[in-house]
C-alpha cells in the first residue's frame, strides 16, 4: 500500500490517499469539495535508474511574482545518468523552475540541490557541475564565437584550447571570426549548444535546446544529447516539442500552472491514462467512409476514416474482433498498422484532466 | 560573505575593457580628451606669447566642460551594463557559470573604469605634455591632480550608472535613470542659487561671496561641483575671481573633505548596486 500526497488544484490543500500500484482512487478535497482521481504508479522506473542517486533535487519549490504563482510547490528529482524531460504548455513554469534550479531567480520557498550542493548556500559549487542552455540564449554581439568561448572558458577556469573543437562540433567553424551580432537565431542557438560543453560538466540543463534550429541541427543535437548521456551525463531537458522528449527522455515531469501533474516514464504515463493504441487499417476503395458494422461496436473509443485508411482506437483485446468484422463485410484489408499512443496524447489528456479536476 | 574570486573579476573586467577597444570607443574618448585640452589651452593662450596657455589656465577653462562630459561618458558606459545584458539574455549565460554576482559587478566596474582611466590618462596626459613643452609645466602637480580627479569623477558616475542599471529592469528605464543622474549634476548649481535667491540673497551677494556657509558646503551633494572645487584646490586656488569680485573658498572645503565626499559618492552607489543586483531575478 502506497500513500500519495498532492495539492488540490482548487484550493492547494494537501490531500493524502492510499492505494496499490496501478490503482486509480477517487478523492474529494476536504476543503473545497473538488473531486478527482489519485493515480498510483505501476512499475514506476526500471531497475537501471531506480537505485541511482539524484543529480538534481527540487523540493517544494514555489516562486511568486506579485499575485502570480509561477511555480507552485514543485518537487521532482533528476536521477544521475538519466535524461529527464520537463514538459508543459506555454506559461506552465518550466523556465522559471529551471532558472530557480540555477539560482538565477529568488524563490519564495523550497530546497534545490545540484550534485548534492544547495544552490542557495553553495551556488558556486553547484554551478561548477552544470552546463546551461537558456531558452532565450544570447551572447555579446561584438565578440566572435571564439572570443565568446574563450571568455566563458576563463570564467569556468577551463582550458581555452577546447573552444575551437566545440565550435567545429556545432558546425560554426566557417563563422569563427564573424561577430555574434551578425549571426542568425539558429547560429546563436548552436553557439549556446557549444558553450554548455565547456568544462565537461556532469549535469546539463537545456531549456528548449532545439528551438530555432532546422531539422538537420535538431537531429544533430538530439544525437549529441544521447551521446552525452551515454558518456554518463545527467540531462534535464525542457521542450514543447513532445516528440523530441518522447524520443530521448528516460522520464518526464509534466507541469501545468506551476504544479507538477505527473512524473514518470513515458510508457507508464500512457499506462496510467490508459491511452489506447490506434489501428491504421488500409482498405482499398474505402473513400473516407466508416463501415456500418463498426458504428455499433462497443469497446471502440474512436473511429474515423480518411481516404482509404480507417483509424480505430480500441484496447488490444478488441483488435481481432474489429478486423474479423471488417473482413465479414467483404472489405479487402491491405495492411494493418498499430500506432502506439504518443506522449503528446498523454500530455494533452493530463493537462485537460488537470484543468477539469484533481 | 563567501570568498571572492579575483580571477573571475579579472576575466569580466578584461572582457569589458577589450569590448571597448574592439568597438573603438576607447580611441574616440581619447581623441575627445586630447582635442578638448588642446582647444582650451589654445583659447587660454590667446593673446599671449605662447600658442598654448599654461597648465593651470588651460585646466580651469576646460573644467566646466570636462565636469559635464566625463560624467556623461561614464553614464553611457555603465547605464545598460546590467539591465541591457539581462534584457538581451547574455547575463543568463554568465550567471549560470560558477561566478558570484559581486564578482560580475566588480569586474564590470573595473573593466569600464579602466576604459575611463586609460582614455583620460592618454588624452589629458598627451595634452599635458604638449602644454608643458610649449608653455611650460610649472603647475604639473596640479595637472596630475586634475587627471586623477577626472578619473575619480568618471568612476563616481560609473558607480552611479551601474547602480541605476542594477535597479532598472529594462534598458530603456536605465537610459531614463542615466539622464536624471546627468541632469542632477547639471542643474544642481542653478537649484542652489535659486534657493539662495529665495532666501533673500542678491546676485551681488553671490559675486562678493557674501553668502551663508551652506552655499559652499552644498557642493558635497553634487559630484561635478565637488570635482571642480577639488581641482581648484589641487592647483592651490582658494580664491575665485569673477566680474571684478573675488570669493574665497571656505576652509571647510579642504582636500581631505573633498576627497572623502568623492569616496562616499563612489562607495554608496556601489553598495546599493550590489544590493539591487543580488536581489534581482535574472
Amino acid at each position: 500500500m502506497i500513500t500519495k500526497t498532492f495539492a488540490c488544484p482548487g484550493c492547494n490543500t494537501q490531500i493524502s490517499s492510499q492505494g496499490n500500484p496501478g490503482d486509480k482512487i477517487r478523492v474529494v478535497c476536504p476543503n473545497c469539495g473538488k473531486k478527482g482521481i489519485a493515480i498510483f504508479a505501476v512499475d514506476k522506473v526500471d531497475s537501471k535508474t531506480s537505485t541511482a542517486p539524484s543529480s538534481i533535487e527540487v523540493a517544494d519549490l514555489t516562486k511568486k511574482y506579485k499575485d502570480l504563482t509561477a511555480v507552485d510547490n514543485l518537487s521532482f528529482n533528476v536521477r544521475t545518468g538519466e535524461i529527464f524531460g520537463l514538459l508543459g504548455p506555454n506559461g506552465a513554469g518550466k523556465t522559471t523552475a529551471i532558472k530557480a534550479i540555477l539560482g538565477l531567480i529568488h524563490t519564495n520557498s523550497g530546497k534545490i540541490k545540484i550534485n548534492g550542493f544547495d544552490i542557495k548556500e553553495e551556488g558556486i559549487e553547484a554551478r561548477k557541475s552544470v552546463g546551461y542552455l537558456p531558452e532565450r540564449v544570447a551572447f555579446y554581439d561584438n565578440l566572435t564565437p571564439l572570443q565568446t568561448l574563450h571568455f566563458l572558458c576563463e570564467l569556468r577556469g577551463d582550458d581555452k584550447s577546447v573552444a575551437k573543437p566545440l565550435i567545429s562540433e556545432v558546425g560554426l567553424e566557417e563563422a569563427i571570426n564573424r561577430k555574434v551580432g551578425t549571426f542568425s537565431k539558429g547560429m546563436v542557438q548552436l553557439l549556446g549548444v557549444a558553450q554548455v560543453r565547456i568544462g565537461n560538466p556532469p549535469v546539463y540543463i537545456l531549456d528548449e535546446p532545439m528551438a530555432g534550429l532546422d531539422a538537420r541541427w535538431v537531429k544533430t543535437i538530439r544525437e549529441r544529447i544521447k551521446m552525452l548521456n551515454k558518456q554518463g551525463a545527467t540531462i534535464l531537458f525542457s521542450s514543447h516539442i513532445l516528440s523530441e522528449v518522447e524520443n530521448i527522455c528516460d522520464r518526464v515531469a509534466i507541469i501545468n500552472k506551476g504544479k507538477l501533474i505527473a512524473e514518470d516514464t513515458v510508457a507508464n504515463l500512457n499506462k496510467y491514462l490508459r491511452i489506447k493504441p490506434r489501428l491504421e487499417i488500409s482498405i482499398p476503395g474505402l473513400s473516407g467512409r466508416i463501415p456500418e458494422v463498426l458504428k455499433d461496436l462497443k469497446d471502440i473509443e474512436e473511429v474515423n476514416a480518411k481516404d482509404d485508411k480507417l483509424f480505430v482506437t480500441c484496447e488490444s483485446s478488441v483488435r481481432s474482433r474489429v478486423i474479423s468484422m471488417l473482413e465479414k463485410t467483404g472489405l479487402k484489408i491491405d495492411n494493418i498498422k498499430t500506432i502506439e499512443p504518443s506522449l503528446e496524447e498523454a500530455f494533452v489528456k493530463l493537462i485537460s484532466k488537470d484543468e477539469g479536476g484533481v | 560573505m563567501a570568498m571572492i574570486n579575483p580571477k573571475a573579476i579579472y576575466t569580466i573586467a578584461k572582457k569589458e575593457f577589450l569590448d571597448n577597444i574592439r568597438n573603438k570607443w576607447i580611441i574616440v574618448l581619447t581623441i575627445i580628451f586630447v582635442i578638448l585640452i588642446i582647444i582650451f589651452s589654445y583659447v587660454a593662450g590667446a593673446g599671449g606669447e605662447e600658442i598654448f596657455g599654461n597648465m593651470e589656465t588651460s585646466v580651469i577653462g576646460l573644467l566646466a566642460v570636462s565636469a559635464i562630459l566625463i560624467p556623461l561618458i561614464a553614464i553611457i558606459l555603465g547605464f545598460s551594463t546590467i539591465s541591457g545584458e539581462a534584457e538581451s539574455g547574455a547575463l543568463y549565460v554568465v550567471l549560470s557559470y560558477p561566478v558570484r554576482r559581486i564578482e560580475v559587478l566588480l569586474g564590470k566596474l573595473l573593466g569600464l573604469g579602466s576604459v575611463i582611466i586609460a582614455s583620460i590618462f592618454i588624452g589629458f596626459g598627451f595634452g599635458g605634455v604638449v602644454i608643458a613643452v610649449t608653455a611650460g609645466g610649472e603647475s604639473w602637480v596640479g595637472f596630475i591632480g586634475f587627471i586623477l580627479l577626472s578619473m575619480f569623477i568618471g568612476w563616481i558616475f560609473l558607480s552611479l550608472s551601474i547602480c541605476v542599471s542594477s535597479f532598472c529592469k529594462k534598458r530603456i528605464t536605465s537610459i531614463g535613470g542615466g539622464i536624471v543622474l546627468w541632469f542632477w549634476g547639471m542643474i544642481y548649481g542653478t537649484v542652489i542659487i535659486g534657493i539662495l535667491y529665495g532666501t533673500g540673497y542678491t546676485f551681488e551677494d553671490i559675486l562678493t561671496g557674501n553668502v551663508p556657509d551652506w552655499f559652499f558646503n552644498s557642493v558635497v551633494f553634487s559630484p561635478p561641483d565637488l570635482h571642480q572645487t577639488a581641482v581648484m584646490r589641487a592647483f592651490g586656488i582658494s580664491t575665485i575671481e569673477q566680474m571684478g569680485f573675488s570669493i574665497t573658498l571656505p576652509e571647510f572645503l579642504n582636500m581631505g573633505i573633498l576627497l572623502s565626499a568623492h569616496l562616499i559618492w563612489f562607495i554608496v552607489p556601489l553598495i546599493l548596486a550590489y544590493y539591487f543586483f543580488k536581489r534581482r531575478d535574472i
